[in-house]
């Protein structure tokens, strides 16, 4: 290497050079799609939401976040921590610090504005849509600069640093946001986005000057006083009853208050949008299906980190030697897991029950609320009402439960790839659910051809379930990773849970609609068996590899 | 003596393509302190892990306790204390959360021992294992090793990087565990003068296969030459053909 930037330059493209393979490959691809099959002149139509979402949307969002994470050095960091997350072997180098905050800071704006440069040009010409080059260009460049300053920034208290980089890169997006609507020409907006990467270098380079002098200030002395006095409160002095209880508590401390921590800081914004539903009563009932999915859609990026070996550290997966060595069986362990899971699921509940009543009392549509309740009431019977209601609720609480642990088995693995799989392959999915849906509204015979096929969707589905929960099963018995016992009374638990969700699903869906046999096949599907089932084999693997 | 508390044999793991252990037989007699002495990469922490279930013998056996450490891992590590070189406690807990933890594991636990390591190794209850040095952290993971009194002390690699008065600590524990009758401890480490001052059995390790084993005194006499009795260092320089055993990271 000539020169540390190159050298620094080098580091990147070679430890993420099949993520930076993957994107070109996607833009090749592109590239070919628009030029040999739909022809030079015929432009991707953007008006449909599906065609937007599939060509620039998912990549782009993708490529952004991963250059994001990429620049910052997140990928490699503890983003909770109070240090730097800029690799402390770089501070020993020859060289200044402004070369170690700048070099990063250069290739991340480059390779940010070459992004949007490369997704405007292959996927929206010649689209005839007028979208603006420079400034978007100017916004991604100094999205990922302040990304990196921030994060780089060595921080008085854990945690802190995600805070204060999440609320930053939001007033730089309100900023731009409140330009457009109020159609800020585009010399604005270059003015206001053009100073942005100099200030950020400027920032990141007294970031980096006191990581490297190992400046890391420190607040924790203010809270630390605490912990004495919580440690004398009986309830952390008295001994475990058992080592079942011990393994719980261990799996509620360690990612069981990430749910109802995450539902808190989500639940004020969404409730904060009823003060300002008019008291229209379309708009108050969205906000509230919107609050009541909160949770189970919360969920599913929690799920990751219940597998996880330790949710503060990246790459940590699979079972730690502390774990492994516990004198406890595989399905103990797993048993602790389903519990914490269970007390979380309960805990962000408890904080939606009660701040909805909180906020439709607070914002005045309370009465309309229950002005609609009654009359749903009188309806359908207060008896039909208050069960509705209920299993309304348990609904959205198993599905909660269900998106903890259904995804279990893949971090259980300790297989950092299967892992990011995973991952990947759920986002791609929530993704691509909104333009999947809206082609199929936009399309009656795709519907028609889906509810004509439905009965035998479901079949081939529970056909895979019931294959895959017989492959685990077997693998269970014959590794002995679970007693016989244990075997059939998950099994009859299983069976009974899916007759008590089809006979329930039988009394609130009688209508000709929904023949008995269609309601039997969603119960089976509902109730989760496989990958359930699979966690404490995965486990086994991993423990004993 | 004579029972075996640990015993491997034909024990063969490979990764890939690179044999860990090649036909390993060992067999460590109750009461014995057996010290496990190799370069770094000879297969010492894949022979501990097998021991300690956390792999899975692809060819040949092992038994703890004459048990299978995959089959029943309540039944070997609820008597096993196990200290790592890694010392992946969670930096999460508090010290007096960590005992309190780890007590529930194990109905043998002994308050008043514990009490008393916690003192002697000069811990705060109300530290966080994240904020201890990697000495107290050392400690912290030695005192849940020892608190319980295990028929099996595992230390791999446990004072590797650490300063001499911690590894002070770590043969005092190991002196101490010994001083209760019946009880085992198997040492790994590439320190060899630490291994020679309380190991009665040594076997060394060297890609994969044992190169010897055999109580101390007897090796020691083995390779006497004339008055002179040569140092560990020596003779394990001597068999494994490497000056790899003299340095620190070795």
């Amino acid at each position: 290497m000539r020169s540390a930037g190159l050298a620094i330059a080098w580091e990147f493209r070679h430890r993420h050079r099949w993520g930076l393979i993957a994107i070109a490959g996607y833009l090749i691809v592109l590239a070919s799609v628009k030029l040999l099959i739909l022809g030079a002149r015929q432009p991707i139509h953007l008006d449909t939401p599906a065609s937007f979402g599939f060509v620039v949307v998912v990549p782009l969002t993708a490529t952004f976040t991963y250059f994001l994470a990429v620049f910052s050095f997140g990928l490699a960091g503890d983003l909770a921590a109070r240090q730097s997350i800029y690799p402390a072997r770089m501070f020993t180098l020859p060289v200044t610090t402004a070369a170690l905050a700048g070099w990063p800071m250069l290739y991340g704006s480059a390779a940010m504005t070459a992004l949007w440069l490369a997704t405007r040009l292959v996927a929206l010409w010649p689209s005839g849509v007028h979208v603006p080059l420079i400034w978007p260009a100017l916004l991604a460049a100094a999205l990922v600069a302040w990304t990196q300053a921030l994060t780089w920034m060595p921080y008085p208290l854990p945690g802190l640093r995600v805070i204060v980089t999440v609320l930053w890169l939001a007033v730089i997006d309100t900023v731009v946001l409140l330009a457009l609507q109020y159609r800020a020409p585009e010399a604005v907006m270059l003015a206001i986005l053009a100073p942005q990467v100099p200030l950020a270098f400027l920032v990141a380079r007294a970031a980096v000057a006191r990581a490297r002098r190992g400046d890391v200030p420190d607040w924790r002395g203010a809270f630390g006083r605490l912990g004495p006095v919580a440690s004398v409160l009986p309830s952390r002095r008295r001994h475990f009853r058992s080592a079942e209880r011990a393994q719980a508590w261990f799996e509620w401390r360690r990612h069981g208050w990430t749910l109802p921590a995450l539902v808190g800081i989500l639940l004020p914004f969404e409730l904060a949008l009823l003060f300002a539903s008019g008291n229209s009563p379309a708009f108050v009932f969205v906000i509230l299906l919107g609050v009541l999915l909160t949770p189970p859609f919360m969920a599913v990026f929690v799920a990751p980190a219940v597998g996880k070996s330790n949710p503060y550290v990246r790459d940590s997966y699979g079972v730690t030697p502390f774990i492994a060595t516990r004198p406890m069986t595989g399905a103990a362990l797993i048993a602790a897991k389903l519990k914490a899971t269970i007390r979380s699921t309960l805990a962000a509940w408890l904080l939606v029950l009660v701040a909805i009543p909180l906020a439709l009392h607070l914002s005045g549509t309370g009465p309309m609320v229950i002005d609609r309740v009654r009359r749903f009431t009188a309806v359908v019977g207060a008896p039909h009402a208050i069960v509705i209601g209920l299993l309304g609720l348990a609904g959205f609480m198993a599905s909660t439960w269900k998106r903890l642990v259904q995804s279990l088995y893949i971090g259980l693995t300790g297989r950092r790839r299967l892992v990011k799989a995973g991952v990947f392959l759920t986002l791609a999915f929530l993704v691509a659910l909104g333009p999947i849906a809206q082609w199929v509204t936009d399309h009656p015979a795709v519907q028609a051809a889906l509810w004509n096929g439905f009965p035998w969707i479901l079949g081939v589905l529970i056909c895979f379930k019931m294959c895959a929960a017989a492959w685990v099963a077997t693998r269970l018995y014959r590794g002995r990773v679970l007693s016989d016992r244990t075997l059939v009374i998950g099994a009859a638990w299983w069976c009974v849970t899916v007759l008590a969700l089809y006979a329930v699903l039988a009394w609130l869906f009688f209508t000709p609609f929904f023949p008995r046999y269609l309601l039997g096949l969603v119960a089976i599907l509902a109730v989760p068996l496989a990958r359930l089932s699979a966690a404490p084999l995965a486990l086994a693997r991993s423990r004993h590899r | 003596m004579s029972e075996s508390v640990v015993s491997v044999s034909d024990l063969t793991r490979r990764f890939g393509a690179t044999t860990a252990l090649a036909s390993v037989n060992l067999s460590m007699p109750r009461g014995a302190v057996y010290g496990l002495v190799g370069a770094n990469g000879a297969g010492k922490t894949t022979l501990i892990k097998h021991i300690l279930g956390l792999l899975r013998a692809q060819s040949g056996s092992v038994r703890v306790f004459g048990l299978d450490p995959v089959a029943d891992p309540v039944g070997v590590l609820s008597r096993i204390g196990y200290l790592s070189e890694e010392n992946d406690l969670p930096g999460w807990m508090r010290v007096a959360e960590l005992t309190r933890y780890s007590r529930a594991f194990n109905p043998g636990w002994d308050d008043g021992y514990a009490e008393e390591l916690l003192q002697a190794f000069a811990l705060d209850p109300t530290a966080k294992i994240k904020n201890l040095s990697r000495g107290q952290k050392a400690r912290a993971g030695l005192l849940i090793a020892l608190a319980y009194r295990p028929e099996l002390l595992v230390l791999d690699e446990p004072s590797s990087g650490l300063d001499p008065i911690v590894r002070r600590d770590i043969l005092g524990a190991v002196i101490r565990t010994i001083a209760h009758e019946g009880r085992t401890v198997l040492f790994s480490s590439h320190l060899l003068e630490e291994v020679e001052q309380v190991a009665d059995h040594v076997t060394m390790i060297h890609r994969g296969t044992i190169a010897l084993s055999a109580p101390l005194d007897e090796i020691r006499e083995s390779h006497r030459v004339g008055d002179r009795v040569p140092s560990l260092d020596e003779i394990f320089v001597a068999h494994v053909g490497t000056l790899a055993a003299s340095g620190p990271d070795a």
